[in-house]
């Protein structure tokens, strides 16, 4: 257990004060009296809260917001005395954290992302071939997980798969690079989705239940090799067209991405059939934080600016579809096929991601 | 040895090198400009891969845009890890900008000193074949794989250069890809693979015929020999060289993306500017700057790589997902794989050596060292004075490498300081003493603390050199400036026979020599 804290620490506080704080001091002067929130978040918000139009919003309804970023899983070993909230990016850290500075429910949950996976067309299209994926003519396309898992388990290649041939860098094990399940919080939530598919649509509840599904989550993990940190970095490899063919991301990435007028080259974007959301959850530790929470949740204006940022709004879909009608080539707006799988509790996936890595099975 | 003492060994000179980084200026090598200096408002201090040298006009217009000046320190990515891992980065450097922290990540307290990582371009591991070569072999570039290089060095019809995997990131990546492709595995690397590819692997790396402790000086070596048909290094690095043709490899590559990372340990407002230099180095202008000037290619869809940079996808090689596994292959290939070197020291021990306690710095310098050695090596120390005054080999065995060792430490602690400087004559006894080999890695380092004084002089030694085979003259000297010692007289040396002249003047003589192992 040692050994988890130690990598979870690894990617602690990323970034620093994010530039929301120098941006916000400069707000400070000009509008009236404001209150300075200070906040821990995943570090896939750092641009939302660094956005000047956030700032400037969050300043008009007297907020200043400083924030410092780290991984989700790292938040629990972290002293937040003198903070306002924390802000993880999926919702079995921040269950967690509320348990822990005994803080009232509900939890204030802005927004959400799915988990997508990343590929270019040609490998896209060789997965439909071979009843991995179904991929229209459009931009993205379905992951059927249980055909991929049987595969990943079968330990299936590219060579093997037809049409393959024709595309000189699908070769080696078909496998999704993910991000390090111990210490990041999209390679926790794969796991949380690909154990639920190959235990026939179970939650691991327990140590039996991880056992059950070990040896794949070993699989899954141990062909990558050595594994981003961070979903960022994962993406932006994928982005300058260097590393696997398959990438898990969030689909806010993608969406951001998209909604700054830049594209990839032949980029299709797969939702697995049964994917998790990245649920982005507030949990306040002063009355300003669970205030600020509902603000992001309720307010017209940040709702619309965390779709800007590639976010999901929670409760009616309008403005996320609205917002990204002119990237319904890549994005699957109303998530149609995408069944959500529910996400084991922290102390299950903890486990379950350290015997992926082979961080022994001792408990 | 194992790989755990050899990268304790490693690990316990990184500060050395770190101060004499910057001192060892040879020709090709740029000035790092020493220490990494004070902490200063704007100005970050960064742990760096000597390849990044190549940035400086960029980063010049990065300043010039946004105020920020990078004050880099060069180092090896083997070694950067091993200082930030003992927590020796904290307050000395404000970012860290290697070729890649793939072999980072794989150690958890070095892993936990950085925080977040951009990659800021890439270049992918390629190989460089003469364009004659590639006639002759029949090639056609994009086809090539690795099992064809490896046929083709069987056949003895390619020989090349790589860097030494334990000093430099292009070589690592080199010997991850070559151990990937020809194991034959399909996902990241396992001891298993290693052990079984490890025939193959042995042929592959007897068509090595120059190693270097960096990428500057093995394009120097490559054109200096002549005879050598390829080089294996980063595409950028060889797109710069004429007369090559650059291939990336079919079955797959490693790529290097330059993740520029800041540390858990700066302030707040330091990782603000990195935050700002990693900005400025991803605008499309800047990458546009970046591939035309360094031939690396952008990080941002909206900017095409340079002109001659061929866009067609490869596969990208997993790298091994454990500690244990890099440094198992890194083990295999120093005391398995590659072919063992045969180095003499000549060594100065004239009276002055007396002063100062001079003598006993190269003692506790030299006994250091042999934590360093491989299995296989052949070491002879040649310690003179007026002439030589003794010549004594010993070789690690790797059913008894200890002996070996524990021999070259007995003799080290044996030398004495008396009599005059006889360079040149003690020269040329070491290259009699090497001869024509061509299935090792021979070199001589002349470690002396002062000018010649006797025995034969400057232009006598030229004389020698001249009329040495084709194949001796490849045996370079690697002088170490030290003490009193001459920096033109030495120079000359390194010149004269392709080596490359050390300062332990302004840094230390155990960071010298650990240098120099990079070339041995």
């Amino acid at each position: 257990m040692k050994r988890i804290v130690a990598i979870v620490l690894a990617v602690f506080l990323i970034g620093g004060v994010a530039a929301a704080v120098v941006k916000g001091r400069e707000e400070q002067g000009r509008s009236t009296a404001t209150k300075t929130v200070r906040g821990v978040i995943g570090s896939e918000k750092a641009e939302f809260f660094a956005d000047p139009e956030v700032v400037k919003a969050l300043a008009a309804r007297g907020y200043t917001v400083k924030t410092e970023t780290s991984g989700s899983w790292a938040m629990e070993g972290l002293d937040l005395k003198g903070y306002d909230f924390a802000f993880p990016s999926s919702q079995a850290p921040a269950e967690e954290l509320a348990a822990k500075y005994h803080v009232r429910q509900p939890l204030p949950r802005p927004f959400y992302s799915p988990l997508v996976v990343v590929a270019h067309r040609s490998a896209a299209e060789v997965l439909a071939r071979n009843g991995l994926a179904t991929v229209g003519k459009k931009g993205n396309g379905t992951l059927g997980m249980a055909a991929y898992l049987k595969a990943a388990g079968d330990d299936r290649t590219w060579q093997q798969l037809k049409g393959a041939e024709a595309h000189g860098e699908l070769s080696g094990t078909l496998f999704i690079s993910t991000t390090d399940p111990t210490s990041s919080n999209s390679g926790a939530l794969y796991l949380a989705a690909a154990s639920y598919v190959a235990d026939s649509g179970r939650v691991a509840d327990g140590a039996a239940a991880v056992t059950r599904t070990a040896p794949l989550m070993r699989k899954l993990i141990s062909v990558q090799g050595a594994q981003q940190t961070s979903t960022d970095a994962a993406f932006r490899d994928f982005v300058s067209g260097v590393g696997n063919p398959l990438v898990l991301v969030y689909e806010s990435q993608v969406a951001a991405l998209l909604a700054q007028g830049q594209g990839v080259d032949d980029l299709t974007v797969l939702y697995p059939d049964t994917t998790t959301n990245s649920d982005h959850t507030v949990v306040p530790l002063t009355d300003e934080g669970r205030a600020l929470g509902e603000l992001l949740g309720s307010d017209k204006l940040l709702r619309g600016l965390a779709v800007r940022h590639g976010f999901r709004p929670q409760g009616a879909a309008v403005e996320f579809t609205a917002a990204t009608d002119a990237h319904t080539t890549y994005l699957n707006q109303k998530l149609t096929g995408v069944r959500q799988a529910p996400v084991p509790a922290s102390k299950v996936l903890h486990e379950m991601a350290r015997r992926a890595r082979g961080q022994g099975d001792s408990k | 040895m194992s790989p755990t003492s050899r990268r304790v060994t490693v690990a316990a000179v990184a500060l050395a090198l770190l101060v004499t980084a910057g001192c060892t200026s040879a020709a090709d090598e740029p000035d790092p400009g020493g220490t990494a200096g004070k902490a200063a408002p704007g100005t970050l201090r960064v742990l760096a891969s000597s390849e990044l040298a190549d940035m400086k006009s960029v980063l010049a217009q990065v300043r010039e845009d946004t105020g920020i000046e990078v004050r880099p320190t060069y180092m090896g990515t083997l070694d950067a890890v091993d200082l930030l891992a003992k927590g020796r980065a904290e307050g000395v450097y404000d970012a860290v900008w290697l070729s890649s922290n793939d072999y980072l990540r794989l150690d958890p307290a070095a892993a936990k000193q950085v925080v977040s990582q951009t990659p800021v371009m890439s270049s992918p591991l390629a190989i460089g074949v003469k364009d004659a070569t590639v006639r002759k072999l029949g090639w056609r570039p994009e086809d090539v794989t690795w099992a064809d290089i490896e046929k083709a060095v069987r056949g003895g019809g390619l020989t090349y250069g790589m860097t030494d995997p334990s000093r430099s990131n292009s070589g690592f990546s080199t010997l991850v890809s070559v151990a990937s492709a020809l194991s034959g595995a399909q996902s990241a690397l396992t001891d298993a693979d290693v052990r079984q590819a490890t025939p193959r692997l042995t042929e592959f790396f007897k068509g090595q015929r120059l190693t270097s402790g960096s990428s500057g000086w093995l394009a120097q070596a490559y054109d200096r020999r002549g005879d050598v048909d390829a080089l294996l290094n980063y595409e950028s690095v060889l797109k710069s060289k004429k007369g090559l043709t650059v291939i990336r490899p079919r079955d797959g590559v490693i790529t290097a993306d330059y993740p520029l990372s800041t540390l858990a340990s700066s302030s707040g407002q330091v990782r603000d500017d990195v935050r700002r230099l990693t900005e400025a180095l991803r605008t499309p202008a800047t990458q546009r700057l970046i591939t035309e000037r360094t031939l690396r290619r952008p990080v941002v869809p909206s900017v095409p790589p340079a002109t001659g940079l061929d866009t067609t996808r490869r596969r990208e090689l997993p790298f091994p997902g454990s500690r244990s596994v890099a440094d198992g292959l890194l083990d295999s290939y120093e005391n398995k794989l590659r072919r063992p070197s045969r180095t003499v020291y000549v060594l100065d021990t004239s009276g002055s050596m007396g002063e100062d306690g001079r003598i006993d710095r190269l003692k506790k310098a030299l006994t250091d060292l042999t934590g360093d050695f491989r299995e296989r090596e052949e070491v002879t120390l040649m310690p003179f004075g007026s002439a030589v005054k003794s010549v004594r080999t010993h070789v690690v065995r790797p059913e008894n490498p200890r002996s070996g060792l524990d021999a070259i430490r007995r003799d080290t602690e044996a030398l004495t300081a008396d009599g005059d400087t006889a360079i040149y004559t003690s020269l040329q006894k070491a290259y009699e003493q090497l001869g024509a080999d061509d299935d090792t890695f021979t070199s001589i380092v002349l470690m002396t603390d002062g000018e010649n004084t006797a025995g034969a002089g400057p232009a006598r030694f030229d004389g020698f050199y001249g009329r040495l085979s084709e194949s001796e003259r490849r045996i370079p000297v690697f002088p170490i400036l030290f003490g009193d010692s001459d920096r033109g007289e030495l120079a000359h040396i390194a010149d004269l026979t392709g080596g490359r002249l050390f300062d332990a003047q302004k840094g230390s003589l155990d960071g010298a020599f650990k240098e120099i192992r990079g070339y041995q």
